[in-house]
């Protein structure tokens, strides 16, 4: 029934309207290969959130199909396909069910019926994994806002799903918890086991993924590699996204002939400029 | 994104506050026209030291359920003083005492230790919980997430709430929510909107604008910028810098991203374990760039960057922190191609060659505005107050124009 080569997600012609003559996703036509880590970005109240929901049929599109691993959401197969995609929400508050960090990861495990003994197998695995072990026993309220986001990500990923949508799920955390969680989700890109869909308007996060997906007034605007996307100046603004200051910079100064001259002091510091920060994300990822 | 029509419409609606005047006394008015006056004469930028105290906080200090078995310390002697019309940045790792300052500078919590002032009330310790209706209607608070503070059925009447509940005419309301959305970049066919069918962006943006709205001399926002993309956030802050630099309103914003603001922020308060360590502007940020971690804060970008490149060319070290991309690019093509002329002539006691001129001939035709720096020598460019003031001032128009090319 399912194809080997299917795309993890595909959107086909998708139109969604909340409201009836109010066309929020317009003639989407997308697909996301397994393994792939897509950024979708665009400016406020463009269509990011609601196109991830199609994804797992928390929203069904008015025309148009969405598949995800080469089946088609329908009413009938919408509850086995949700098993196999997590969400990650901007608020970790909004998620939080059980007393304990412990309890809330059982919650879902528990709505997957396992045993007790794989249960227990996987709380342990998830919670070493995201660094968490110290943290079972407390109550989400006595977390910071870092710590609760990774609890919430280990409640997802124990549940063991093969697409993980994270929506805008650092964008409320302060600086250390949001280079944490992005050394979370680069984690998951190494392993390979992971398609992930970040919503986001983080720079770092854009570069980190694998394929920007850029939504404009409800239609695609662009679906591009970082590098492709960074270098479209017009698509940047189109999307709302500014270049980081560090690569404002070397543009600029590139533009100036600082970093471009032969002399060799000028070269030095324009590659010194390239390694730091947001080079060196992209670097890593080619 | 943003016209250049929005900011228009911003510009003139700085005449709307004839109305708050007439409720005012004739001393605050007095106060009020200081402060504007200032902005009107921006070449005088020593008058920043005449400007009233609007906060002062002497040894505050805050300690939750001061006296229990339970009480933990917020706050620790802390000393702040703003003066009217500055844009002050407050960093801080998480649990560091920002909230609990804003939440003490609004009077919803009285100190336990200390005093604090905030235009013309002193709260103390102890002290019986002051009648503040007054003094909240001058002040503007928005919380972390300020979209949980909708509560109307359409954006309309949440952003007419504030207005109407100061007293102010329907027709005024309606037309001040019209113009606070518009100068949050919304579109006027969000008006009729139920506030739970908005992005959750838009919502946040409604949020702040309805805090807009109520026109307050004294505004706190925490973390107003997170979860907007990068060029609402960029276009909040420049309206924020304009509400200051124009209208000589008081704005004390919290962050985690200080890079966002550190073009526009007059000053910086970082935050750590309850105390104040840090106060000042941005130069004297950077000169501490390596405690910012200790502190729990992120380096900004721009500090980082700088950091880099001092290293490299040290004779940029002299040099005032430049805040943005644009004005460091030329500060670093001025002093590379200094280096390499005197590498060329042999004579390395001489950082900044002629070819300086270049680049700084070049920042004129950007239309900053901004004087050209001299670039003779190195010990002419120190931390040049006027310089960096005159800058300062200058920073909000550059804000905007970058957005409206955006």
């Amino acid at each position: 029934m399912e194809r080997k080569n299917a795309a993890a997600a595909e959107l086909q012609n998708v139109e969604f309207e909340y409201e009836k003559g109010e066309p929020v996703l317009r003639d989407i036509s997308l697909r996301a290969e397994k393994g792939e880590w897509i950024a979708v970005v665009g400016e406020s109240g463009c269509g990011k959130s609601t196109l991830v929901r199609l994804l797992n049929a928390l929203l069904r599109p008015r025309s148009g199909t969405v598949s995800v691993f080469g089946e088609e959401l329908t009413e009938r197969n919408a509850p086995l396909m949700r098993a196999r995609i997590g969400m990650v929400f901007q608020n970790p508050d909004n998620q939080f069910i059980g007393e304990t960090v412990e309890e809330d990861i059982a919650f879902g495990l528990e709505g997957l019926c396992l045993d007790l003994a794989e249960m227990e197998r996987r709380i342990e695995r998830y919670a070493h994994r995201l660094k968490i072990e110290a943290l079972l026993g407390r109550h989400p309220g006595e977390l910071s806002g870092g710590q609760k986001q990774r609890c919430a990500v280990a409640a997802c990923l124990a549940m063991e799903p093969e697409i993980v949508v994270f929506d805008e799920a650092t964008s409320m955390q302060d600086e250390r918890s949001r280079r944490e969680l992005l050394e979370v989700m680069r984690d998951m890109k190494r392993q390979g086991s992971y398609t992930v869909f970040s919503v986001t308007h983080d720079a770092a996060e854009m570069l980190a993924a694998d394929r920007i997906w850029a939504l404009k007034g409800g239609f695609v605007r662009a679906d591009r590699t970082p590098d492709a996307f960074f270098a479209d100046e017009e698509l940047l603004g189109d999307c709302g996204i500014e270049l980081p200051f560090g690569l404002r910079l070397e543009r600029r100064l590139s533009a100036l002939g600082a970093a471009a001259s032969d002399g060799g002091a000028a070269e030095t510091g324009a590659k010194q400029a390239g390694e730091g920060g947001y080079g060196r994300v992209r670097h890593r990822q080619t | 994104m943003f016209g250049i029509g929005r900011h228009k419409r911003q510009f003139e609606s700085s005449g709307d506050r004839g109305i708050e005047d007439r409720d005012r006394s004739g001393s605050e008015q007095a106060e009020a026209s200081a402060g504007r006056g200032t902005f009107e004469a921006p070449g005088q930028t020593d008058s920043a030291a005449e400007r009233e105290i609007v906060i002062e906080l002497t040894d505050a200090d805050y300690t939750y359920q001061a006296g229990g078995p339970f009480a933990s310390a917020a706050l620790h002697g802390v000393n702040m003083r703003v003066r009217r019309g500055t844009l002050v940045g407050i960093a801080g790792g998480t649990g560091s005492g920002k909230s609990t300052l804003l939440q003490l500078l609004n009077g919803l919590l009285l100190p336990t230790g200390g005093s604090v002032r905030v235009l013309d009330h002193t709260l103390l310790p102890g002290m019986k919980k002051p009648k503040l209706n007054a003094l909240r209607r001058r002040i503007g608070l928005s919380f972390q997430f300020p979209e949980q503070h909708l509560f109307e059925d359409t954006v309309e009447k949440d952003l007419m709430f504030g207005p109407l509940n100061f007293g102010l005419p329907k027709e005024e309301a309606q037309r001040r929510a019209a113009e606070a959305l518009a100068s949050m970049g919304l579109g006027e066919e969000l008006l009729l909107r139920h506030p739970l069918t908005l992005s959750g962006g838009q919502m946040r943006r409604v949020a702040i604008a309805s805090v807009l709205a109520a026109g307050p001399e004294i505004m706190m926002l925490d973390e107003p910028t997170a979860t907007l993309d990068s060029a609402a956030r960029r276009e909040l802050i420049a309206l924020l810098a304009r509400l200051c630099r124009e209208e000589g309103r008081t704005i004390l914003m919290v962050t985690h991203r200080i890079e966002e603001l550190l073009e526009a922020a007059d000053e910086w308060i970082v935050m750590h374990e309850g105390r104040a360590v840090f106060r000042g502007d941005a130069d004297e940020l950077a000169d501490r760039a390596d405690e910012l971690a200790g502190w729990g804060v992120a380096v900004p970008e721009q500090l980082r960057c700088w950091a880099e490149w001092t290293a490299r060319l040290p004779q940029l070290a002299a040099l005032p922190l430049p805040r943005t991309a644009d004005d460091m690019a030329l500060r670093i093509a001025e002093a590379v191609r200094g280096a390499e002329i005197s590498a060329r002539s042999g004579n390395v006691r001489k950082p900044f060659g002629g070819a300086g001129s270049g680049p700084t001939h070049l920042l004129g035709e950007a239309g900053s505005g901004r004087p050209p720096a001299p670039s003779d020598k190195a010990e002419s460019l120190p931390r040049a107050e006027s310089v960096r003031r005159a800058e300062a001032e200058t920073i909000g128009e550059r804000g905007i124009n970058v957005c409206a090319t955006s």
